[in-house]
This record gives structure tokens, sequence and C-alpha cells, in this order.
């Protein structure tokens, strides 16, 4: 029951709605670019909660938008971005890198420890 | 590409009490984004659902929304639509609700070819009841019910649906939303009895009874039983046994409309045209 | 007001009032001795723009009629034991939800597939209860052919008022009855129509299940720009899924008292011969009409005899049954079943002593079979 989530807290290509998420990880597994982590949340479902690590790095393929179930995640539009003067990331190896390793690290964000 | 999803959401219900991780969320995205693709009005359009985790779709929606007993979704729909035949009525249910329960509802839905859209999230598996057998749960696998292992055989539930004369007939899974956003498109659109069997994840209950814990692995496993259509069908039928194709698999758009066919009735009634007599159809048997 | 002279049986009245009382759905299942309901509707209602469909079973029957009438028709089904076994649940459903429709009961033999071509009034409890949990029934029932046309179209009205299902009965006997009837012209019937109520304010301020504790839910049909949730589960003013306990509480009993304190508005009973009666016949639908030929015989011979016919069977007319069952000992129930309606008798008039004449084989009673057992008490 938050507040409208859809507006962008302040031009980022990608934000959260920490009401709704359920610390599923789907949305960690389909970023390409390791942008996302989960972290202990002792609070919240599963103990844990997505966290945006690295939003400079959001190439806005909006995956996670699209795979999330429960509306916690959302990109922004890519016209009213750019017409903003923003632009999303390229993809690059270190991105990639870093995905490879969040989802080693069992979908949380490599500053915490991988055990849920 | 953020999307207003608001708009189509009963906010104050929020967030969905479906488990985290859970297929129908981002079956139910996929879903408002055809409606809001489609563009129409929230007023015109009617979802019925069923009983089980699914049968929660209709109460997350603003549309008008019936949640009905289990296995009549689509007897609740079809008065609704014959009722309405100009509003757009999507029916949504659980493989148990289609399929079981509500077989015979399903078939004969599929057989007048009526104009409505069945969505069957089957996620294999009873999953709000606690993980009985399904009509789709794999041999093998345990299940409450079934404790020693499911004998029970399989539904195809496309075959079922195209064997009972539905129109239009496809399957998708949640592993990939803007297919399953397309799907639903054509779906809707078609004219006549469109069957969609959504394939999801229960890692709740099927997943974690059967060495599935997690979302991740239940997806894994859905990736690994389906494949697009048109490599399907290059397979050996050895090599498609345990194989669930994908795509749109059956589209008439020829074959005859019941509410369509029920005017016609109206105007023999009316005196406007002749009764209408085996001569009007080509296939009569 | 006006009436007409028809020539017409039980059943096919029951659908040309349907249609006169502005039904404009019908599902339903064949299933005897109903059938000729629904033959004779299908043949009607596309005529006036309406639909009938014949499902694939009596579920899918009751089922597309509440869908219909979810959207905002009139709707019917029609049936007899079988199917209304069958219909329960989502009768429940129909009751849970307050959506409105009509469902006829042509009584046949049974339990189960019982005598399907013969008489029985073996569904009177089921009528009160036909679905679990609580809430409360109202089932009428036709005592003559024209009935048949008045109750069905009362039925209609009273479903719109009330806001749940209507169940009107009638019996194999009186389904096939062919004859004359005076009947309402179809024009008094169509302006005798009150339809459900419904709510033309601004759709924020709009909660469809927001009424006062003895009220039925106001739901303005679908698709009218006015969007809201219908569930068998217990629900909100939204109608949306809830088990918050005082609104639950609150909810059950308004679906009681919505009819309980409005039983004035049901009821419905006819009094024969009761002003100076001795002794009182209780009966009901095909076996009322052999009561009365059984009083004009008694009476001839001196004996005092005279009918309490209840139209409205339930609510049962309890309190009137004992103004009467107070003042007069011989109290008879005569029903084509064993003591279904006997016992409410004996409940209403908080007396172990009514007597009964009870006939199951599936052929009619007789006035003979009534003076015997009148002379008998």
């Amino acid at each position: 029951m938050a507040a409208s989530p859809m507006v962008n807290p302040g031009n980022q290509p990608v934000w959260v709605n920490t009401d709704n998420c359920k610390a599923c990880d789907i949305c960690v597994s389909v970023c390409p670019s390791g942008v996302l982590g989960m972290k202990y949340e002792s609070t919240s479902t599963l103990g844990a909660m997505i966290s945006i690590d690295h939003p400079e790095a959001c190439i806005g393929c909006n995956e996670c938008e699209l795979t999330c179930p429960d509306f916690a995640i959302y990109v922004a539009d890519s016209k009213e971005y750019k017409a903003a003067g923003f632009s999303f990331a390229k993809l690059t190896d270190e991105s990639k890198e870093r995905q490879a390793a969040v989802v080693a690290n069992n979908y949380m964000s490599l500053s915490e420890q991988g055990v849920k | 590409m953020a999307f207003n999803y608001d708009k189509y959401l009963r906010l104050e219900k929020m967030p969905t009490l479906w488990c985290w991780g859970c297929g129908d969320g981002v079956i139910l995205k996929a879903f408002v984004r055809a409606i809001d693709k489609m563009g129409i009005d929230q007023n015109d359009v009617c979802v019925v659902s069923g009983i089980g985790c699914s049968g929660r779709f209709s109460s997350y929606i603003d549309f008008n929304t019936v949640h009905t007993t289990h296995g009549r979704t689509v007897a609740y729909a079809t008065g609704i639509k014959l009722s309405r035949p100009d509003k757009l009525v999507v029916c949504v249910g659980g493989d148990g609700d289609a399929l079981a329960i509500g077989g015979n509802h399903t078939i004969h839905a599929c057989r007048r070819n009526i104009d409505m859209t069945f969505i069957v999230i089957n996620n294999f598996i009873y999953g709000l009841t606690n993980s009985q057998t399904s009509p789709t749960t794999p041999k093998g696998m345990w299940t409450v019910s079934q404790k020693a292992g499911n004998i029970d055989p399989t539904f195809d539930a496309c075959k079922l649906a195209i064997a009972a004369g539905a129109s239009f007939v496809g399957r998708e899974a949640m592993l990939d939303p803007k297919k399953l956003e397309k799907i639903f498109i054509k779906a809707m659109q078609h004219k006549g009895f469109s069957f969609v069997d959504t394939l999801s994840n229960c890692h709740i209950n099927l997943g974690r009874k059967n060495k599935m814990v997690s979302a991740m692995e239940n997806l894994e496993w859905i990736d690994s039983i389906t494949m697009p259509k048109k490599k399907y069908d290059a397979l050996t039928p050895e090599e498609q046994l345990n194989l669930l194709p994908t795509g749109i698999l059956k589209e008439d758009t020829e074959a005859d409309e019941y509410c369509e066919m029920y005017a016609e009735i109206q105007k023999v009634q009316q005196g406007l045209r002749k009764p209408i007599s085996q001569d009007d159809f080509a296939k009569k048997i | 007001m006006a009436t007409r002279e028809v020539i017409s049986t039980g059943n096919e009245l029951a659908a040309i009032a349907a249609v006169d009382a502005g039904c404009r759905f019908f599902g339903g299942y064949p299933l005897t001795p109903s059938s000729e309901i629904m033959h004779e509707i299908s043949d009607l209602l596309p005529k006036v723009g309406g639909v009938a469909i014949q499902m694939e079973d009596e579920i899918g029957g009751i089922c597309c009629v509440i869908g219909a009438a979810m959207a905002g028709d009139r709707a019917l089904t029609a049936t007899s034991g079988p199917g209304m076994s069958l219909k329960a649940e989502n009768l429940g459903l129909a009751q849970m939800a307050e959506v409105p429709l009509v469902c006829i009961n042509v009584m046949r033999g049974g339990p189960s597939t019982g005598l399907p071509t013969r008489v029985s009034q073996g569904d009177i409890l089921q009528s009160k209860n036909p679905s679990h949990g609580d809430y409360k029934s109202i089932t009428l029932c036709a005592g003559s052919l024209a009935e048949c046309y008045t109750e069905t179209v009362r039925a209609f009205n009273l479903a719109d008022r009330f806001m749940q299902p209507v169940i009107v009965l009638l019996d194999e006997t009186i389904g096939h009855m062919h004859g004359k009837a005076n009947i309402p012209t179809a024009e008094d019937v169509v302006a005798g129509i009150v339809p459900r109520k419904t709510f033309d304010g601004p759709a924020e301020e709009y909660f469809p299940y927001d009424c006062g504790p003895t009220e039925p839910a106001t739901l303005n049909p679908m698709f009218t720009g006015y969007r809201y949730h219908f569930t068998g589960l217990h629900h909100d003013k939204n109608g949306f899924p809830t088990e918050e306990i005082e609104t639950c509480r609150k909810l059950i009993q308004r679906l009681e008292d919505k009819v309980a304190m409005h039983e004035d508005e049901v009821e419905s009973y006819e009094e024969f011969m009761m002003d100076d009666a001795e002794i009182m016949i209780v009966a009901y639908g095909s076996v009322s009409l052999a009561a009365k030929e059984s009083i004009r015989h008694l009476r001839k011979e001196g004996i005092k005899a005279g009918l309490f016919r209840p139209i409205t069977i339930w609510p049962s007319p309890a309190k009137k049954i004992k103004e009467y069952t107070d003042k007069i000992e011989k109290v008879l129930v005569v029903e084509l079943n064993i003591g279904q309606f006997h016992s409410e008798v004996q409940r209403a008039a908080a007396r172990l002593d009514i007597d009964g004449l009870f006939k199951v084989n599936g052929r009619a009673l007789s006035p003979h079979e009534i003076v015997s057992k009148v002379k008998e008490l």
C-alpha cells in the first residue's frame, strides 16, 4: 500500500518499491549488468531486500521489471529518460563479470556473504 | 519503459498474497500490459477466475472481476459473454481448475468456440491447497496425495483444447514475459475460444518437495521441458517425449464463433432470415 | 387488473412468465419433468433479443445464469431434484455474492434418480438449504396453473428486491397439467417490474456491499462504469476477500436479516374456508387442488374443514400457522413426501401432535384419500 511507485524518484534508471519486494532473486538473476543484488534485511520476507548497487551500469533492458512478480522494481521510460538528458549505460565485460560474481554469491550483493 | 501498472491495479490490495518468486505475478503483469497495448477501456473488460492461487488473479486488477467456484470459471464466463457479446471476457484458472474439476466446462467452451480467452496458469500442482496431484503433475513426482510417487498420467492441455475444438491454442511460460504479452494479445484479439497454457513455477509446493527448492531452479526446469514449436517439430518422437512445444499451436480464424451463430438464431426467431439448416455448414458432423 | 385466458401447461406458463417479467437469459440442461421450460423459453427468448443456452451439465446451467445476472440480465434456470443437488454449490455463491436469479424446480420422485416422470414434493427441505452455510432461502410454490405464471413473475421481482436466488417449486403434476388459466396481461406484468436497485453516483463513492444491516447489496450491472469484485469468499464493502472478524460476522448476519427482517414482503399464503374451520388441512402445490376438492366434499357432509396453503414456503408462514394451530385442535398436513413441511408446521405450532397424510409412491393424492384421512382424525 505504498504511495505510487511509478514516479521516478529523481532521474534514476532503475528504482525499487521495497514495500512490495519479496526477495525472490529473480530480478538479480536476469540482470545482464550486475546492477542489482540482495542485502540482508532482518525485518523483510526471507530476511533480504533488493538493493540497486550499481545504477550507473543499468543498460535499460527492462528484464528486471518484466520478470518481477511483485511490482517491486521499475525502469525509467527510455524516451523520457533521454529527453531529460540522461542515458542508459552500455553492457561491458566488467559488468558481465560482476553479474556472474553476484550469481555465484547466491544473488547477494558482493558486499554481503553469499549465504541466505 | 516504466509502465504504469497502477492504473490497472487495486493498489490497496498490494502486495499480492502469492509466494516470493511465484510466476503468477509475472503473468498478471504481462496480462495488464497486453490489455494496455490493445487500448481497451477497463470498463469493457471482465476477468473471471477460479479457485486456487491463480484464482486470486482477478482480485488484484481493476476490471469487472469475478471470483467463482472451483472449475466453473468458463461456465460463468459463458453467461457473461452471451449476455454482453461485445465485451472482452477473459478467464483465468489453474491446471486443476481447468483440467480436473472444470474439465467438462473447458472442453465444451472449446467445442462451442465462444469468443473468450482462457489463460490456464499451469504450475503442475495444486498449489494453494498444498501440493496435491493435478492432471499435469509429472509422473513420479512427490505430491502430498501420492507420497510414494505420482502414478497419474498427465494431460497435454493444448492437445486437449485442440481436440475439443478451440480455434486458438498456444503455450508460453512465464520465463519470457515479452512472449507472454504477445501471445495474450493475439489470444484476446482472436475471435473464438483462445486457450493459452501458461506454464508457471510453484517452487513452494511442487518444487521444494521435488528437489527444486528455489524459484530459479523451477524456472530452469520449465525451460528444460519447453521448446519453441519450430524446433520441436524438427525433433524425433523420442526427443519430443518430455518436451512441450511453445508458441501458437493452432490458429483458425475461419471457425464459426458461438455468439455470432447465436445472433443468427435471434434473426431466425425474429423473422429476419430462414431457419438454420445443415446446408449452412461445411462441416456438420 | 385485467386478465387473459390462456390454455397451456404449467411448464410453458412458467417460461412465458419469465419472458414477460423481463428475463433475457436462460441457462439449463434437460431434466425431466422440467425440460419443457427450456424448450419453450429457447424459442421465446431469441425473439426478444435474449439468449437461451443448453449447457453441458446442470452445473454449467446455473453458473452461466449467475454470470448473466452479474452482467445485469434477469436470468432463469429450470431443473428438477437431481439438478438442484448439482446446482447447490453455485446457488450458495449466488447467495453469498448476492446475485439475483430465479431457479425453477419441477419436483419429481426422489431421492437420486427416483421416479423421473412421476410426482413428488420431496424437495421442500432441500429448498430451505440447498447449499452449505447460513443464508435465508426464498422459496415459492405454485399451487395452480395460473400460479405457475404469477409466482414466476413474483420470483423475479423478489430476486431483484432481495438480491439472491429465488426458488420456484412446481411439481410434475402441475408442470405437465394442461388446461385453462386466467393470468395477468403481459402489459400489467411489465408495468409491475421492479428492477434491482442501482447506484448512480460517482464511481469512487460506490461500495456495492456497503449497506444497512437489513438491506441487500446494491450491485450495478457490469460494464457500466462501476468496477467491483464478486466472490464467494467473505468480502468487504468492495467485494474483496477479507477475514476480518466484524466484517465477516456482519455479512453473514445481513444475509439472514435482509430477508428475516422483511418477511412481510415475501410472505404469501391462501386461506380457503378457514374462517370457521374446525379441521385445518395444510397443503401446497398440486396437492392443494385435491385438498380443496376434498374440503368441498367434506363440507357437504357437514365437516368444517379448511385449507391453509402456503404459497411462500420459505420463509414459512410460521406466525400465521401458529395463529390457527393455537385455536384448532385437528391439523392435518398433506404432502407427497414423508413430512418435510409437517415438521415445519410442528415447529411453528410448538406442538408434536400434528397429523400427517404422506404419499411417496410417485402418484397424486386424490380428494377421496384426503377425505378418508380427515374422517379418521
